[in-house]
């Protein structure tokens, strides 16, 4: 398929939000199952950042299924007595269900070369996932286990404040806004002819 | 439609900064997630009298369960998104306001579809709650706010070109108007 699909001219929006909201249950299907696969970039890309940022607190990165475990130098009590390290475990999957979504939108358009759409959304999104997970390791160590540990990281406050918002940011704005923004770049032609469809 | 996105961005990133802050949280976004459950809570009880609220959580008076609205659950982010969608669209000041309008409206009104729907799924199987909360109705909602946006500009009016040509959107001269 090489054209555009034609565009109804009877509710050409609502007929687009009726096929998104059929393909997200298929679209969230494919990505539950296929997250261990779907998620390695991402996991990568943080394992790289990580040793390249924070090599002093992350010792090793694991993938199983869809969790990164980060085994970290930090230990859960005073520094310097006898105690294990502390791991962290982050599900991936709350920083990538931006990737169904997306996969919705762009099956629903119908525009020509969606795979190739997928595949460029894809790469565009998976750094937004490593964010995500990055974020929330770095939250957990530096701020929700306590003083202890976070004294342990050598983050001083304003990188306290910086990993806090870029958690949020990573938790409420990104798995959402980014699959949304990568649609709308990859679809200006579509949504140029929707507006033509006056109704 | 760089600058689009480069003032979508920016907005974006100065309000939910904003929305961070102690004093927002505490003047703005607790007493609205607190009357958004009560306002769950009343329409709730209009089919099911075993509901009350307090404060940020929902809870059925029959079996003790009980749904807090948190950060992200409040359509608060929802609510950014758009405005700042909405914000850095050219288009004239008044369809800005009256798009903000009613596409809060139309935002906060599914928020309590998605409050008041996860009340009831979390009676029913936590496991099928947990799905819908943190991913199934993330993404309906910012469908919700990525269509509401697509109305608002499909109601816009068209600038007219040069030999009556449909050219941008009114009041502005760059590619959103593809979008």
């Amino acid at each position: 398929m090489t054209e555009a699909a034609p565009i109804s001219t009877q509710r050409p929006l609502g007929g687009f939000v009726v096929r998104v909201i059929a393909w997200l249950p298929a679209a969230f299907f494919v990505w539950y199952f296929a997250a261990p696969v779907l998620t390695w970039p991402a996991a990568f890309i943080v394992e790289l950042v990580a040793r390249a940022g924070f090599g002093d607190i992350v010792r090793g990165i694991a993938q199983s299924g869809s969790t990164l475990t980060f085994a970290t130098a930090l230990q859960p009590g005073e520094s310097g007595a006898k105690a294990g390290q502390i791991t962290v475990g982050v599900n991936m999957l709350l920083y990538a269900y931006g990737l169904p979504l997306y996969a919705a939108l762009v099956l629903a358009a119908r525009e020509p070369h969606w795979g190739r759409r997928l595949a460029y959304g894809y790469a565009a999104l998976t750094p937004f996932v490593a964010w995500g997970v990055l974020a929330d390791f770095l939250k957990n160590v530096a701020i929700s286990a306590g003083p202890l540990v976070a004294s342990q990281t050598g983050f001083v406050a304003w990188q306290r404040e910086a990993i806090a918002f870029a958690y949020q940011m990573g938790s409420l704005i990104l798995p959402t806004v980014a699959p949304a923004v990568a649609w709308v770049v990859s679809h200006q032609a579509f949504l140029e002819r929707l507006r033509r469809v006056v109704v | 439609m760089l600058r689009f996105f480069a003032t979508f961005v920016a907005i974006q990133a100065v309000l939910f900064g904003l929305e961070l802050t102690p004093p927002v949280q505490q003047v703005l976004v607790v007493p609205w997630t607190n009357a958004l459950a009560a306002l769950s809570a009343w329409l709730v009880t209009v089919f099911d009298p075993g509901v009350t609220a307090t404060g940020n959580v929902l809870r059925s008076t029959a079996n003790g369960f009980a749904v807090s609205i948190e950060a992200g659950c409040n359509g608060v982010e929802a609510t950014i998104v758009l405005v700042a969608a909405m914000l850095a669209f050219p288009a004239p000041w008044q369809r800005k306001l009256t798009g903000l309008a009613a596409g809060i409206v139309a935002v906060q009104g599914l928020n309590i579809v998605r409050v008041i729907s996860l009340f009831y799924l979390g009676q029913w199987n936590f496991d099928v709650f947990e799905w819908a909360h943190l991913y199934v109705w993330q993404a309906l909602i910012m469908l919700d706010v990525l269509v509401v946006w697509m109305v608002w500009v499909r109601l816009l009016p068209r600038r007219v070109g040069p030999g009556g040509r449909p050219g941008g959107p009114a009041g502005g001269s760059t590619a959103p108007a593809s979008a």
